[in-house]
């Protein structure tokens, strides 16, 4: 039975890696690939093959960097602060795990496992032991990438075996105690614990931790001392250390310690030492999940699985996936069956996102914000902190642009399965690409524009020093001209900004579609990401300049004719609409051809 | 009303399609039949307007689809194999978005006979999650038919239905013919398309083999003997095998 089991597993390996190589005929793939592989070499290969690693780290430890060189015996305190902070670190994840843990426990086998598998002679038992061995494969990937990343890090084992070793150790164990928690707690939901009775209890049991052991530490160790004679992140890390080995903390911990142990061992004596404790870990976990599995009746898992495998394969855009408790809602506005066809898909596609996003809820939330200022500004004690958090909005402002277009999907990236359809609408490509864009435009303009209420009603010129441009530029007239022309650029902006995702979707579906499925990753797909982002940036950059020039430009000559700051701002900013809009345009018509050349079923083969 | 010349797809070096021409008048069927891969489906999405065509001319109406294509995609209406739907829109929503798509004032009106039509108006508050593959099916033809198109392509319209469906699917595509729409389907069905087709084409490895109206094609491949069915003409043509 197994061997039918690697069989599918060896097979489906192979003509993964065959198809991305055949792929890489086409020119956008061998780029990505390129790109990909570049950096790989830069940043993580390059420097180990070279001992670059080791040469940096003794840079570092010359220029009395805290950690001291590795491969060496590293000394004990050391690696003691990194096996605390590294142990916190699990411990925390491990607690998010047992508090935030929302979906029904499921093995993640595919919609085709299922259909071939679960029918098959094959004990329940045989199918979870081949699940857990499945997901080694993934976690020895997982942990060469990650041993590539971390040839840097000083403080880990000098030895690329051992430290790979480690980190398949802590990777398998992780997953495997995620995959316990999901089915402990399906069990205790299906028993009768509720969501937030769990949380409540989770938590409790970690404060009454926390609190014993703090009440245990000695009386001089319960805060960290900063009294300037050392390094504050020492005492820092001093102090967690020794919090984190007072019991019964300590206890807790202790198998993330355990486990942790191989991977710091700086020889293989002390590697081989330390791996048996690991191992216990690594065992008690494999017990305790084959056994919470096999437990569960047969049915339910097999259902789990079929709807593990559905919501899975509608978040890679595939097949529809039906949730019970979906009903479906009325549409965000009237739609009359006449009138721009544009809007037919920001009222369909509002509907595919969380009811609460409409205008009601919108409004409320620019009339807290104008309240909360209001209330602020009338209360001097707050005054000061208003000042402090006039930059926060803007610094929002900048990230909802840059990284809102990879959380505000409802466009064509949802829409490629139906592509087909749309394409048979008496619609230009165009008309398609600018309809579909509309529902994100729409939500992160309502965003930035809550955003730039809430810096407007924070801002305070009085608490910061200007000089005289800025004074002029901030006096309270220019003040609401500058508002009114941020909020009249946001959307094109925004816009411009969707077109970049939505580009890539259309132009590399294949990766698109990879990168949304699970295993889907490689070095092509790598490179594409970095290939996204930078052109991300560099759109905003491109887009962002000749409108830039356009309004210093209409502010310089507004100021050479003696004529008010207002006035050049207004100018600058209509000049700069009119160009976004024909950036815009351009890109729109771009798509919209390259939309009407799309063929889906031809992209998806190598 | 649809009229094919020198029709070919290629995609890449391999070729679906190769010199097909054709027209369908108002009110004729044309059934599109042949093996697996023959390029049916291939030659229905270059029809539609949804993949461009390498070579050939398609004129829908009057309106040639690859320098008008809004024009031409205005009277025609696709049903591919698998209904392709909206997860989160409501049967009614469905047609509420079509029409706007379409431009069809007072849909509600054309709405709720088409759905009573199809039996489907007791599921118009449902997603189409909750509805069975041939209600779907059914869902993605009130789409289609909402804007009343002169034009009308099945992918195999008929997989899937149960013996209810496949007669009401029959009785619906012989009215709109009747009705004045050309329509060309592809099925594997040949009995069934015998009772709904007033021509064939058959198609083997891209290429035409036969058309005509399916007197035409039997005369063709009968050799002599009366009543072959269509099923026996298609064994013939294609040489019984898919190559
Ligand atoms: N996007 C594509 N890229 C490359 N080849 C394709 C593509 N789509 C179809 N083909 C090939 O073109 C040929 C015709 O396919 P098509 O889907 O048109 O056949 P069909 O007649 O509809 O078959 P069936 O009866 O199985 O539905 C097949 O050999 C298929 O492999
Ligand atoms: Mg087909």
């Amino acid at each position: 039975m197994l061997s039918a089991l690697l069989y599918l597993r060896l097979t489906s390996l192979r003509n993964w890696v065959r198809q991305r190589v055949l792929r890489l005929k086409q020119p956008k793939y061998l780029a990505g690939a390129i790109v990909g592989a570049a950096y790989l070499w830069f940043f993580f290969l390059g420097p180990a093959a070279s001992g670059g690693g080791a040469r940096r780290k003794a840079a570092a430890q010359a220029a009395g960097g805290v950690w001291p060189q590795a491969g060496g015996a590293l000394p004990g305190h050391v690696t003691g602060v990194a096996l605390a902070i590294g142990a916190l670190v699990l411990l925390v994840v491990v607690v998010l795990a047992w508090v935030l843990s929302q979906e029904r426990a499921s093995l993640g086998f595919s919609e085709a496992e299922i259909a071939f598998l679960f029918p098959a002679p094959v004990t329940r038992q045989a199918l979870v032991h081949f699940r857990l061995v499945d997901a080694q494969l993934r976690s020895l990937i997982g942990a060469l990438f990650l041993t590539l990343v971390s040839s840097r890090w000083a403080f880990a084992s000098g030895s690329p075996v051992i430290r790979a070793l480690g980190w398949w150790l802590i990777l398998t164990a992780f997953n495997l105690h995620l995959a316990g928690v999901r089915f402990t707690l399906t069990r205790l939901a299906d028993a009768g614990l509720g969501t937030w009775r769990r949380r409540t209890l989770v938590l409790g049991l970690l404060a009454a931790v926390l609190a014993a052991t703090w009440a245990w530490l000695p009386e001089t160790q319960r805060a960290p001392v900063f009294d300037g004679t050392r390094e504050g992140g020492r005492v820092l890390a001093e102090w967690a250390t020794a919090l984190l080995g007072t019991a019964p903390l300590g206890w807790v911990v202790q198998p993330a310690k355990w486990l942790l142990g191989p991977f710091f061992a700086a020889d293989l004596r002390a590697f081989l030492v330390a791996l048996g404790p690991a191992l216990l870990v690594l065992g008690v976990h494999y017990v305790w999940v084959v056994r919470s599995v096999v437990s569960f009746e047969e049915g339910s898992i097999e259902r789990a699985e079929k709807h593990a495998a559905r919501v899975a394969a509608v978040r890679s855009g595939r097949g529809a996936f039906h949730d019970p408790a979906a009903k479906g809602r009325p549409g965000p506005f009237l739609l009359p069956g006449t009138g721009r066809p544009e809007l037919a898909f920001l009222w369909k596609n509002l509907l595919s996102t969380w009811s609460w996003l409409n205008v009601r809820v919108w409004a409320g939330g620019a009339v807290v914000i104008v309240a909360a200022g209001w209330w602020a500004r009338s209360h001097p004690a707050w005054q000061q902190g208003l000042a402090a958090l006039a930059a926060m909005p803007l610094v929002l402002i900048g990230y909802v642009i840059v990284a809102g277009p990879q959380f505000a999907r409802q466009d064509i990236r949802q829409d490629l399965p139906n592509a087909d359809i749309l394409k048979t609408y008496p619609l230009a490509g165009w008309q398609i690409v600018l309809g579909e864009m509309l529902t994100p435009v729409t939500i992160l303009t309502g965003v930035i524009w809550l955003l730039l209420l809430a810096a407007a009603v924070t801002f305070d010129p009085a608490a910061i020093k200007l000089p005289s441009l800025g004074r002029e530029l901030f006096a309270p007239g220019t003040r609401a001209v500058l508002l009114a022309a941020a909020a009249l650029l946001t959307p094109p902006l925004v816009a411009l900004q969707l077109l970049v995702p939505n580009a890539a979707a259309l132009v590399f579906p294949t990766w698109f579609q990879a990168t949304r499925q699970r295993g889907g990753g490689g070095v092509d797909i790598l490179g594409q990401r970095l290939i996204f982002f930078g052109a991300q940036l560099l759109t905003m950059l491109l887009v962002l300049l000749p409108a830039a020039l356009a309004v210093a430009g209409a502010v310089f000559v507004v100021r050479l004719a003696g004529g008010p700051l207002a006035l050049g701002v207004w100018l600058g900013a209509g000049g700069a609409l009119t160009i976004l809009l024909g950036e815009l345009w351009a890109g729109l018509l771009f798509l919209g051809r390259r939309f009407e050349q799309f063929d889906l079923s031809s992209e998806l083969r190598p | 009303m649809i009229e094919v010349t020198g029709l070919a797809k290629r995609y890449g070096d391999f070729t679906a399609v190769r010199d097909l021409s054709f027209t369908v008048g108002p009110g004729e069927v044309l059934g599109l039949v042949g093996p697996n891969g023959a390029g049916k489906t291939s030659t229905l999405r270059c029809l539609a307007g949804i993949i461009p065509a390498t070579a050939g001319t398609v004129r829908i109406g009057g309106n040639d689809l690859a320098t008008d294509p809004v024009a031409a995609k205005r009277t025609l209406a696709f049903f591919p194999d698998e209904p392709r739907l909206f997860d989160y829109l409501t049967v009614r929503q469905h047609l509420n978005f079509v029409a706007r798509v379409y431009g069809v004032a007072h849909h509600e009106a054309l709405a709720q006979p088409l759905l009573e039509e199809l039996e489907i108006a007791d599921k118009a508050d449902e997603l189409p999650g909750a509805l069975s593959r041939g209600m779907k099916q059914k869902l993605a033809i009130a789409c289609g038919l909402l804007h009343g198109p002169k034009v009308m392509f099945f992918d195999e319209p008929l997989t899937g239905l149960d013996p209810l469906g496949i007669r009401r699917m029959k009785d619906s595509i012989l009215k709109r013919a009747r009705d004045g729409a050309a329509i060309v389907l592809s099925s594997h069905l040949l009995h069934l398309l015998e009772e709904v087709c007033s021509h064939v084409l058959i198609l083997k490895k891209g290429g035409k083999i036969a058309a005509g109206t399916i007197a035409e094609v039997a005369a063709r491949f009968s050799q002599g003997e009366a009543d072959v069915n269509l099923e026996e003409i298609f064994i013939r043509a294609t040489g019984g095998s898919e190559n």
